[in-house]
């Protein structure tokens, strides 16, 4: 039930915006829908007092007062009745002392100092809540519970005590046409009053009164009960919400409200519109909950949803609040625009970039880029770790087919696609996006092992030298020069711990001849620090295995032999093709001309 | 432990002591109010083989047993950390003889003090957590080895301060590592024990260039290349609770756990197959009231005699190499009830020294037989 101010008439722009601003309004409720969600199965503990609070406000109960207003036929007492206690407790069942012809458990006990009516007297009644009418008859039925009135021996008197059993005082409740109907029912009950001997026990909570010795009946109370039902009094929702002095029929052209309506006008698009929205039960609009009452409500929305500003108001007709967007928040708890933080927190980081975003352009998507750097330093580091460096020069990730040409720039070698490749042409890579709901671009980071000195910034370096680093693996302190270097040695494979694992995990074969064994090394060991990863490599390494290893090969003629078994267990599985096998073979020829040559002399 | 064949039961001592040496109390220290973890003779110098050691708190204090029952106090270190508990100490040396002492305890870090100027050598930084237990090795006095609750095992060269190996990773401990010994001719050998319940043997012989390089680097120590020692070469499942020490006697092993007894036994390796072995037990030496754990003996220098204490205050001292094994000795005072941590046993066997959790120090010396 909304209406909509339509006083303004707007273009297709502004209405655009003027949606955009409304929007403002529904990105919380989207919010709490989800927290809704996840709080069905566990709740959220602030909302959920909140909910038995009210419930337990709308339960019906029963309230009871008890006064003694005489005795019955104008008997006289031989001492004093008061202070009579009246007490609702229950029989215990289970009377393990023998000598006691009753023992009944309460809680709290009422103290009646005069009969009622009488002048100046300060307590006169007693007041019991039991539970409603239906759950009553349960308890009724089990003939455990009743009303005592007691008296304590004073005076030189001894102790009188009496009973009101509890089916007898439902039934006469039930009776009762009054009761149903919402109003007082009341009634009169003579009680016996016996002498007896007492014995109050306090444990705790729990009170025990153990009667002993009862003897018959001394007097007659007169007691008279009353009852009402409570907490019935918003029985229909449709009450009408009564304000003093306006009788509802003459409001009859306003819809006729609840009395837990209220009327929230959102304002929008610069405070010029305005749309209006109406929740039951005091509920929230954002997040759903229900308020107890007005006041309630009224504090809820200014500290639970403090992005808006709120203005309430009270009328004979309705209550009302006028929602606002507050203007002066420094920063927006939406992502509006859609603004990847992530992206933004990568803007400042570096002072290059901001140096490089030309002033035109709108702030809203920038993929900030990395450029692939000359990488000569690194390279070679990679290169010493291999023997036999020539045959390697190119061994970046993933490119295996350019052995033969030794480039001068590295960039030019046709690594891997990860980014390196396209951002060294372009200084600048922007992506304008006009339509700001669309998804913000990732950041395409360049996968780069090493960054130059030149490009980490001079304050990050003051921070490396601030503190102590030790090694990651070893624990080990590091020294200042170490932590500055290029080298990372977080993930390094240490070789001759790999070649020592390794050699021990092929020695725990049994069946593997010493020579296949000392193949497999070769090679384990070659293609791990070749990083020979994919099938495409396969040719190339066989050649280099071959190239490498060839004076060793052909010195052991079991070794070769072991060699070629695998190149032909390697074209067995595709991996390998004719030509190469033969290129390989012709090597081994050549270290065998080679090693002949010699002898031969 | 599976079911032994018969005729290769473990042989038990019995507790009825032999009497053949008998002990009395000389001595009687309390070295303040902290309990005293450890106490070691340094066996590494003939010079000095009644000069003892002992940790408690954040302080390390040197003392000489002398004749008569007297102990002089040498030297007293206490660290600048005020919550700094030493759990252990070593006696080593650097390669010109002069005497170290080697603490590490609950701040994880090695403190190599030089005894000869007193002054601190090296500091070893690097264990995770705080250090169970310090061994040199007899051969190579200026190589230790540390036992962690960090799981590893490290080996330190305290002439150049390198940290030459760590002995964790796939094959390593899985719970605190609390003792671990030198192998006494085999200098490839370490046997390590701890709270996964297992006793560890590693050998060092493939890193062996890595040891021999650590003498003679001049680089800084960070720079060493520091191999991690991934797998054992035999593992073992003597015991059923934490190992709390564990000491090489020969080719056997003498460990005990906190079931009351020490247990000898040999590891039997698979030459081809590292990794898997049977460990055969040979003889258990039961010690009663003995079932905290942190409580570690110690022999005498050619091993003859074990001398370990219990919770009582009580010290047993077993005759190492005799089967069935005998008990010496069972030595007990009136006043000595605290729980005893360690014991130190002279070189020749003929002083006996406990420290407690109450911060004493009891002296028991033999009585000459004559």
């Amino acid at each position: 039930m909304c209406r909509e101010d339509s006083r303004l008439h707007l273009s297709a722009e502004e209405e655009l915006a003027a949606e955009e601003s409304l929007s403002i309004y529904c990105k919380p409720v989207e919010l709490y829908n989800i927290l809704q969600r996840r709080a069905v199965r566990n709740p959220s503990f602030l909302q959920r007092c909140l909910r038995y609070k009210i419930q337990a406000k709308h339960k019906m109960r029963i309230q009871m007062t008890v006064s003694v207003s005489g005795i019955v036929n104008g008997g006289v007492l031989t001492q004093s009745l008061f202070p009579l206690y009246i007490l609702l407790a229950r029989l215990v069942s289970d009377v393990a002392v023998a000598e006691y012809s009753a023992v009944y458990r309460f809680r709290r006990a009422c103290i009646l100092t005069s009969f009622t009516g009488i002048e100046g007297s300060n307590q006169a009644q007693a007041n019991f809540i039991l539970p409603e009418i239906n759950k009553l008859a349960i308890e009724a039925k089990s003939g455990s519970l009743a009303i005592l009135l007691v008296s304590f021996a004073n005076g030189g008197g001894c102790c009188l005590w009496g009973r009101i059993p509890l089916e007898s005082l439902y039934m006469s409740l039930e009776k009762s046409p009054n009761l149903s109907l919402g109003q007082r029912a009341e009634m009169t009950l003579p009680v016996e009053m016996h002498s007896c001997s007492l014995k109050l026990n306090c444990l705790n909570e729990d009170k025990c009164i153990l009667i002993q010795n009862s003897s018959n009946s001394l007097s007659m109370l007169q007691v008279i009960i009353s009852a009402e039902e409570a907490g019935a009094k918003e029985k229909s929702p449709y009450n009408s919400y009564t304000c003093s002095g306006i009788s509802s029929s003459s409001l009859s052209h306003i819809i006729r409200l609840r009395a837990g309506n209220v009327i929230f006008n959102y304002r929008y698009y610069n405070n010029k519109l305005q749309r209006t929205e109406v929740t039951e039960d005091f509920s929230c609009p954002f997040c759903l909950v229900k308020c107890a009452s007005f006041k309630g409500l009224r504090h809820h929305l200014p500290a639970s949803h403090d992005l808006f500003h709120f203005e309430f108001w009270v009328t004979e007709e309705y209550q009302a609040v006028n929602v606002s967007v507050k203007t002066d928040i420094w920063r927006s708890e939406i992502v509006a625009d859609g603004v990847d933080p992530k992206q933004q927190t990568f803007f400042f980081c570096s002072k290059q970039l901001r140096r490089r975003r030309p002033k035109s352009l709108v702030a809203r998507h920038v993929n900030p880029v990395f450029l692939e750097p000359n990488l000569p330093a690194g390279d070679c580091e990679l290169l010493d770790k291999v023997h036999g460096g020539n045959i390697l020069q190119n061994a970046r990730i993933g490119e295996v087919e350019c052995v033969q040409h030794v480039p001068s720039s590295f960039n030019v070698a046709g690594v891997s696609g990860a980014a390196g490749q396209s951002y060294s042409d372009s200084e600048r890579v922007q992506s304008v996006s006009g339509n700001n709901l669309g998804p913000p671009a990732l950041l395409q980071f360049a996968k780069t092992r090493k960054l130059s000195m030149e490009r980490s910034d001079p304050r990050n370096r003051t921070l490396l030298q601030k503190r102590q680093f030790f090694h990651s693996h070893r624990a080990q302190p590091m020294a200042i020069d170490q932590v500055m270097s290029d080298r990372d040695s977080e993930d390094e494979v240490d070789d001759d711990v790999a070649d020592f694992e390794d050699r021990r995990m092929l020695d725990d074969f049994v069946d593997v001849t010493k020579d296949e064994k000392q193949i497999m090394h070769l090679w384990n060991s070659f293609v791990r620090k070749q990083r020979v990863l994919a099938d495409g490599h396969i040719s190339w390494a066989c050649e280099a295995f071959s190239k490498l290893h060839g004076r060793d090969l052909v010195k052991a003629p079991a070794l070769i032999w072991c060699w070629r078994l695998f190149m032909i267990k390697l074209w067995n599985h595709g991996l390998l093709d004719a030509r190469t096998m033969n290129n390989c073979n012709i090597i081994l020829e050549q270290y065998q001309k080679q090693g002949s040559d010699p002898i031969k002399g | 432990m599976a079911k032994t064949p018969i005729g290769l039961e473990p042989v038990v001592g019995s507790l009825t002591p032999s009497k053949k040496r008998e002990y009395r109390v000389t001595n009687r220290l309390q070295e303040g109010k902290r309990p005293l973890y450890a106490v070691v003779f340094n066996f590494i110098d003939s010079r000095y083989f009644n000069v003892f050691a002992t940790v408690g708190g954040n302080r390390v204090t040197v003392y000489q047993c002398l004749d008569g029952g007297v102990i002089a106090v040498l030297q007293s270190y206490v660290d600048e950390d005020k919550d700094e508990s030493f759990y252990t100490i070593s006696w080593a040396c650097n390669i010109d003889g002069t005497p170290f002492v080697v603490a590490g305890g609950i701040n994880g870090i090695i403190r190599v003090i030089d005894a000869s100027n007193e002054k601190i050598h090296k500091s070893f930084v690097g264990h995770g957590d705080s250090i169970n237990e310090i061994r040199t090795q007899p051969l190579k006095p200026s190589l230790i080895v540390s036992a962690s609750k960090d799981e590893s095992v490290r080996l330190w060269n305290v002439h150049t301060g390198i940290c030459i190996l760590i002995f964790a990773g796939a094959g390593g401990h899985r719970n605190e590592v609390l003792s671990v010994d030198f192998h006494p001719s085999d200098i490839h050998r370490i046997a390590s024990c701890g709270m996964d319940n297992t006793v560890k043997i590693w050998s060092m012989k493939e890193f062996w260039t890595y040891v021999e390089k650590s003498f003679t680097w001049t680089d800084l120590p960070s720079k060493f290349p520091t191999k991690y020692v991934q797998f054992p070469i035999f593992l073992a499942s003597v015991h059923s609770n934490y190992v709390d020490c564990s000491r090489w006697l020969g080719d056997f092993i003498l460990s005990k756990s906190v079931d009351n007894e020490i247990v000898l036994w040999e590891p039997k390796m698979k030459e081809q197959s590292p990794g898997e072995g049977t460990a055969d037990i040979l003889q258990k030496y039961p010690v009663p009231e003995c079932d905290i754990w942190f409580i570690k003996f110690s022999c005498d220098f050619h091993y003859n005699a074990a001398a370990i204490g219990n919770r009582e205050g009580k010290i047993y001292v077993w005759e190492l190499q005799s089967s069935p094994p005998v008990l010496i000795a069972r030595l007990s005072h009136a006043q000595s009830k605290s729980p005893i941590r360690q014991t130190a046993t002279s070189f020749d066997g003929s002083t006996i020294l406990s420290c407690c959790e109450d911060g004493t120090i009891w002296r028991w010396d033999a009585v000459p037989t004559d």
